[in-house]
């Protein structure tokens, strides 16, 4: 229960840095075709660090889960 | 179990990446001083907190995930807690003197009422005795 909250705050942290990726066009303080103000270069660096690292540990989440699964099916079957 | 190590440690940098966000407008100058909050702090510091609180549940969540499986595991032993005892309802309170103590506040005068008595008997009988006369005959017998 308590590690599905953790990656339920994966997930949100995920979806968190795809809206910082995106918030400078969104919100519009990054005017198109100008050259990226500070704000900007600095939302797509934390935004797409923050939705890379999340990314990353959900899969590592999820193939731990997987392998498991998978030596547990192996017990069984011996 | 690595599993949720590998989650504990992305949340806490996503912990403290949402606390640089919350800084970033001020830190990299594009939030003047003593001017309202400009699009771009408005948009960092609520998302920023927003990764804050986020990342600080899921590492709690996860942190409180690993302990249960050291527990489950037997790695790690939990004291059990200590069922408060209710408090002993105070003692009665002491007796305000102890019969010794009683017998030592009375002993002087039972001596003088012994010595009293003494004296009467020696002096020729004139105390009356106990339910015998009526104080006023005695008085008038003088």
């Amino acid at each position: 229960m308590k590690a599905k909250l953790g990656v339920s705050a994966l997930v949100l942290l995920f979806l968190g840095g795809l809206w910082l990726v995106a918030a400078p066009f969104a919100v519009g303080y990054q005017p198109r075709g100008a050259e990226y103000v500070d704000a900007t270069v600095n939302d797509l660096w934390v935004g797409g660090g923050l939705a890379g690292l999340a990314f990353v540990a959900l899969v590592i989440y999820a193939a731990d889960a997987l392998r498991e699964l998978a030596r547990r099916g192996k017990h069984a079957e011996s | 179990m690595i599993r949720k190590f590998v989650g504990a440690v992305a949340a806490a940098l996503a912990l403290m990446a949402g606390l640089w966000l919350m800084i970033a407008p001020w830190a990299l100058g594009s939030q003047p001083d003593n001017a309202d909050w400009t699009d771009i702090t408005t948009s960092e510091f609520w998302t920023g907190l927003g990764v804050a609180v986020v990342g600080l549940a899921g590492a709690i969540s996860f942190a409180l995930a690993i302990h249960e499986e050291l527990v489950k595991r037997g790695l790690v032993v939990v004291k059990p807690r200590k069922v408060e005892q209710p408090e002993p309802e105070a003692a009665p309170a002491a007796p305000q003197a102890s019969s010794a103590e009683l017998a030592s506040l009375l002993a002087p005068l039972v001596e003088a009422l012994r010595e009293d008595m003494n004296r009467g008997d020696r002096a020729g009988g004139e105390h009356r005795q106990n339910g015998k006369a009526t104080l006023v005959g005695v008085e008038d017998n003088r």
